[in-house]
Formats: structure tokens, C-alpha cells, sequence
């Protein structure tokens, strides 16, 4: 299992397009994918829009994710890549 | 805001707000959404499994209509609209709702309908409970979703839309987006709703396609039935369902002659338009939506005056790259044929783009938006500029650039586009010819317009930023309303000074912004010396009309005349005094503005 600490970054936070994205993102692997508050308030399964949408994670909120499988790296260093760049919405 | 009242044998008459001009006799197509009634029914355990088929059935049957929604809505609104029907697909996927949903069939031994409801319901009570304003409002995506897996339940297909009769009236409670996308714009003559407002979805859809639209007609829905007869008086904000007969040929009477001013052009509306005393005006489109680009024909515009590139950006604030908006700018410069397109550069800043570029800003007016924003990120510009020129292969494409304060301004803007024009030419990259313009909507740039115009090749106005900018006015706060006066004797003064200094250095302007898309007003600007004006394409006709029967001489007069005012109270006395001295047969009390404080 891997874990990592991330960061929402894009101002709406993580609204409908951005946990679609994130969503799409984990169904490409194979791996059990969590995403966590780090205040332990809420978690989700990556896989879930609607658990992702119930993390309310606004701009600012920090979450910890968490992959369990034969892909995992793979599929963490995807999720991460996409908080990084604040989901496509700060890049030209 | 709604009022009743009852009329001869039947007739009922609903006061609403009227959002999308425009008078329509037509039969209703009561669409149902918002409030699908879901009963609680104990099934047999026996019939459980059968009833878990049904609940998989309709999510397949939902989810086939909603990737037919999102290829259309692709189309007809821009990828915009459509990402969020990405969402809705998803939450149709989600384990977590089948999962849930499933057990509680199971476990209640209760109707897919009511498992369907109840477990939406603990969904939108937790979203309910969300701090963040933004993300709780996305509640009623989930709404959205969950009526259209009950309809899909319910064996009722989503009501076909695209076999409208010819003078649709659709009647909803609310029109969710999803909705509003399926719509078939051809046939739908006129929509009335339950709920909404000036901005809503639906109102904003309407204008765009200059569809007549009344929102906010409190128990429409629930009182009218498919097929009924009824009149949409959208310039009134009434809705009248059942109308008498003679009712009909009072409204048929109105009906044709706001086709008259409001409808599709015939031949003659796209010749030149002169005014009587032979001043050719040219009447271009404003274009933020896909959806707009039909209107532009249909309306008789000469081109696209102003088009807001930031519409672009998805909703949430992702720019999209140099080869999306190439894309899009070709398209947008073959919309505009012999008569060209203007593409204002991203007017972002503020509320419009993401967190680390601008951070929490005091004045986002006053911030760091439009040029300066591109300034300042000049990837985004430099993007933006290649795009632009490399498009301009095309069809005739011109460049604004936005909010500009001074020649600084122009000269780095400039600087920028000649470096991006010279590398495409090394590169062997075919463009066109791209005449550069200033966006003149700040004071200090009223002020400066002599200097600027000697460096640019025309000039555009921006009626509504320079009304909040010259009178320090904010227009989106209510409370200072009363003080965003259009007609202020210091905006007339501005805008007189900005053409008279871009006709002495021999260069044209265009006027885009509410101001010339309203009668009254567009004859104003004729009479301060505008020649080009630029608005919502469904409005040329009426302003077309209008222009048609005035002289530019007489409009002159009056323009001077106002120019010497003190307050706007003063130049809307003259305005309504004159209009309708001169022109009885154009303009009635109705159509001038009101005066707001006695002179």
C-alpha cells in the first residue's frame, strides 16, 4: 500500500468536473483507491463520485490518498499529478 | 411575483418576469421535471431480484439518453455545457448509489422508485450540511440525476422533445441544464417556468436563441396540460392559459407585429441600412455561445462585433489550448464571412480563473484582469495570440484588447503579437491580415483616446464597463443601483470624445455593450457620431427598425443638446421630451427611460 498527502489547489475545490475527472482517473486502475480528510471528518472511495463529491473538500483542504494493488504507484502518481496542477484549471 | 386572475369562462392569467422578449400563441408541452411523486410500495420477496432488474434497466436506459444529451449538448452549447454531463454519467455508474440503493430493496423489501428517493435523499442531506457554498449547490446535480433514473423507472421516456408541434410552449417547474439541452430549438416557439430568474440558465439559453421566456410563474406547471392553449407575453411577463377567443385576436394582432421587429430577416433587412437622411450604420453580433452562431444569419448581422473569448473556458476555469482555440477561432472567423470577426482577448481575472494567479483580491475590478491578466501570465496571451493568428488564414479575423489604461499597454500587447506573427511566418505558418484594436472602457483611457488612437487600428467601446468604471458604480450591487445611471451626462461626454477623437485620426470604432442594443439608447449613440454598433443578435432587428426611421441630423440635435446636461435625470427629460416629439410612430412612453429624479 502507498499513501500520499495532497492538497486542493483550484479555487472551487473538489465541484463536479474536477471529482469527474479524479473519478475517471482511478477507474484506470485496478488498485483500491481511498482518498481520506486529514481532519479524519470524512473518506472516500476514489472510485465513487458521489463519496468523492461528500468529502466537501474545498480549495485549501488536505486530503490523504491511499492505493492498495498491483498498480498502485501508477495510480497514486495519477491522482497526485491531477492535484498538482489544480485539475487542468491553472494551466494554459 | 405572480398574480391571478380569472377571465370569462377559462381563461387564467399569470404575471411572471419576462427574460427573452417576444409574444408567442402556442399549445403547451408540459415537460416534468423536478417533481417526480414516488410512493412507497412492499414487494413480495419473492419479487426482489425482478425488482433490482428494473433498477439496473433504468440506469442503462438513463444512461443512454444522457450520452445522447451530452453529444448534442457538444454541438449546440460548446464543451462548457457539456463537461457536466460527464459528472452525471458518473454518478449513474457509482457503486456507492446501486450499492445502496440495491441493499435498501433488499433490506425494506420497497419499490426501486422509493429505494431510488430515499437514498438520494441521505445523499443531498449530507450535501445539504456543506460549508462551502459552491460545492453545496452542486446538490442539485444529484436532483438532477435522480429524476432522470425515477422518470427512466417509471417507463414514461423522457418526453421526446424533437417531435414538437410547430408552436411549442414548453412549461416546466425549473428547467435543469440537462434539459434545457435536450430541447429542440428549432420548435420551441416560447418557454414559461415555475422558478427562476434574469440569470438563470433558462433565461440566459432564451436570449441567446431569442426565444420568447417568462420565469417565475408561481403554479404554472401544476395547472396546465399538453396541448392546452396558451399565450406567452414575454415583453409583458404574462402567461395566459385557456385565452378567450377574443383575447386570441388581440394577441394575434400583437403577435404579428412584434414579428415584425423581432423575427427572421427577409431580404431586404440585410441590405444596408440607411437612416432617412442616408448615414449607413452597420449592426454586427455579439457572441459568447455555440448557440448564438445560428442567430447571426438568421438576424441579418454584417459579422461578429465583438466575440468574448472567455466563454471558452470551461465553467470552472481550465483555459484550453493553443490547438482547442484554434479550432474555435477558425470556426468563429468562418461564422463571420466577408464582414470579418473581432475576438475580444480573455477578459479574465477575479472571479473568472483559479486560485494562485489571483488571490483574493480586494477590487477584482479594479485587479488584476483582462490585458493586464495577460500581461502578466503571457504564456496564456502568447497561446492565445497564435491561435488567433494562425486562424485568421481562415477568414477576416481582428483583435480587441481589453481593458486597456494607456499606450503602455498597447505597445507590450503589440510587441507580443509581432514577435508571435514573425515566429509563425518562420515556421512557414500561414496568417491573415490582423488589424489590432483597443478596448476603451477605463476613464483613463477616455481621456488618453487621442494619443491611443495613433497606435491602433480602430477602437471598441464598452458601454457597460465604462458606465461602472466613469461613475464609479459597482452594476452588480443592488444598493447602488439607483447610481448606475446609463445616460449620465459624463458617459455620453465620454463616449462623444472617444469617436470624435478615433474619426480625427481616421479610424473606425464600434460600440459593443447593452447600451447599443436597446432602441432608445443605440439612437443616442447614433446621434454622438457612432456608426458601428455591436449587440445580442436577436436584438438587431428591432434596433434595425428604429434606426431606419430616424435622421441622423435629428438624432444629432438631440445628442448635443444632452451633452450640455448636468445630471441624467436632465438628459432623460430631453430624451423622452424629443423621441417623442419627433418620432411618435417609434418609440411610446414604454419603450423610453424612466426619469429617475424630477428636473
Amino acid at each position: 500500500m502507498v499513501e500520499k498527502i495532497v492538497v486542493v489547489t483550484n479555487r472551487l475545490g473538489l465541484h463536479a468536473r474536477a471529482a469527474a475527472q479524479l473519478v475517471s482517473a482511478a477507474n484506470r486502475y485496478q488498485s483500491l483507491v481511498r482518498i481520506e480528510r486529514l481532519d479524519k471528518s470524512a473518506a472516500a472511495d476514489a472510485k465513487s463520485i458521489l463519496s468523492v463529491l461528500m468529502l466537501a473538500a474545498s480549495r485549501g483542504t488536505e486530503l490523504k490518498l491511499t492505493a492498495d494493488g498491483t498498480d498502485e504507484n501508477e495510480a497514486i502518481n495519477a491522482l497526485n499529478g491531477l492535484f498538482a496542477e489544480g485539475f487542468g484549471e491553472l494551466s494554459p | 411575483v405572480s398574480k391571478r386572475a380569472r377571465k370569462g369562462a377559462g381563461e387564467q392569467t399569470w404575471r411572471g418576469l419576462g427574460v427573452s422578449d417576444g409574444i408567442v400563441i402556442g399549445q403547451v408541452l408540459r415537460l416534468h421535471n423536478g417533481t417526480c411523486q414516488v410512493f412507497r410500495a412492499t414487494i413480495k420477496e419473492e419479487d426482489i431480484e425482478r425488482e433490482t432488474h428494473r433498477l439496473h434497466a433504468a440506469v442503462r436506459l438513463a444512461t443512454r439518453q444522457l450520452l445522447a444529451i451530452k453529444a448534442r449538448a457538444e454541438t449546440e452549447l460548446g464543451a462548457d455545457h457539456a463537461y457536466i454531463f460527464d459528472a452525471h454519467l458518473l454518478m449513474l455508474e457509482d457503486r456507492k448509489l446501486l450499492e445502496d440503493t440495491e441493499a435498501f430493496i433488499r433490506a425494506e423489501r420497497a419499490n426501486a422508485e422509493w429505494a431510488v428517493r430515499v437514498v438520494a435523499d441521505r445523499f443531498l442531506a449530507v450535501y445539504a450540511e456543506i460549508k462551502d457554498e459552491y460545492l453545496r449547490e452542486r446538490g442539485s446535480d444529484i436532483e438532477d440525476v435522480t429524476q432522470r433514473l425515477l422518470m427512466a423507472l417509471g417507463g414514461a421516456e423522457r418526453q421526446d422533445t424533437s417531435i414538437l408541434t410547430e408552436n411549442a410552449v414548453i412549461v416546466a417547474e425549473n428547467l435543469l441544464p440537462s434539459a434545457v439541452a435536450e430541447l429542440d430549438f428549432e420548435h420551441a416557439r416560447a418557454i414559461a417556468t415555475d422558478a427562476g430568474g434574469w440569470t438563470s440558465h433558462t433565461a440566459i439559453i432564451a436570449r441567446s436563441l431569442g426565444i420568447p421566456a417568462v420565469v417565475g410563474v408561481r403554479q404554472l406547471h401544476r395547472r396546465v396540460r399538453t396541448g392546452d392553449l396558451i399565450i406567452v407575453d414575454a415583453t409583458r411577463g404574462d402567461v395566459i392559459l385557456h385565452p378567450a377567443h377574443d383575447t386570441i385576436e388581440k394577441y394575434k394582432v400583437a403577435a404579428a407585429s412584434s414579428m415584425e421587429t423581432s423575427s427572421i430577416v427577409t431580404e431586404h433587412d440585410v441590405a444596408k441600412l440607411i437612416t432617412l437622411d442616408e448615414r449607413e450604420i452597420v449592426l454586427r453580433a455579439n457572441i459568447e455561445l455555440t448557440a448564438e452562431y445560428e442567430g447571426i444569419k438568421r438576424f441579418g448581422a454584417r459579422g461578429i462585433g465583438l466575440y468574448r473569448s472567455e466563454f471558452l473556458l470551461s465553467r470552472h476555469g481550465s483555459i484550453p489550448g493553443e490547438e482547442d482555440q484554434f479550432e474555435a477561432y477558425k470556426r468563429i472567423a468562418e461564422l463571420g464571412g466577408e464582414d470579418g470577426a473581432t475576438i475580444r482577448l480573455f477578459d479574465l481575472g477575479g472571479e473568472k480563473i483559479g486560485p494562485r494567479l489571483t488571490d483574493h483580491e480586494q477590487n477584482p475590478a479594479l485587479g488584476l484582469r483582462a490585458i493586464r491578466f495577460s500581461l502578466k501570465n503571457e504564456d496564456v496571451l502568447r497561446h492565445q495570440i497564435r491561435a488567433i493568428l494562425r486562424a485568421s488564414a481562415f477568414g477576416r479575423l481582428d483583435i480587441v484588447l481589453p481593458m486597456i489604461m494607456d499606450l503602455d499597454d498597447v505597445r507590450r500587447s503589440r510587441k507580443i503579437i509581432g514577435a508571435e506573427s514573425a515566429l509563425l511566418e518562420s515556421e512557414n505558418i500561414a496568417t491573415g491580415r490582423v488589424r489590432i484594436g483597443a478596448m476603451i472602457e477605463v476613464p483613463s483611457a477616455v481621456q488618453l483616446a487621442r494619443t491611443i488612437a495613433a497606435e491602433v487600428d480602430f477602437f471598441s467601446l464598452g458601454t457597460n464597463d465604462l458606465v461602472q468604471y466613469m461613475l464609479a458604480v459597482d452594476r452588480s450591487n443592488d444598493d447602488v443601483a439607483d447610481w448606475f445611471q446609463t445616460l449620465h451626462p459624463s458617459v455620453l461626454q465620454s463616449i462623444y470624445q472617444v469617436l470624435t477623437a478615433a474619426n480625427a485620426a481616421g479610424i473606425p470604432s464600434i460600440i459593443c455593450g447593452e447600451m447599443a442594443g436597446t432602441p432608445a439608447y443605440a439612437v443616442m449613440l447614433l446621434g454622438l457620431g457612432a456608426t458601428e454598433l455591436s449587440m445580442t443578435s436577436s436584438s438587431i432587428p428591432r434596433v434595425r427598425q428604429v434606426i431606419s426611421g430616424i435622421s441622423h441630423r435629428d438624432a444629432h440635435d438631440i445628442a448635443m443638446k444632452c451633452l450640455q446636461c448636468g445630471t441624467a435625470g436632465e438628459v432623460e427629460q430631453i430624451v423622452r421630451d424629443e423621441y417623442l416629439a419627433r418620432w411618435p410612430q417609434l418609440f411610446s412612453t414604454k419603450s423610453l427611460p424612466v426619469i429617475r429624479h424630477k428636473t
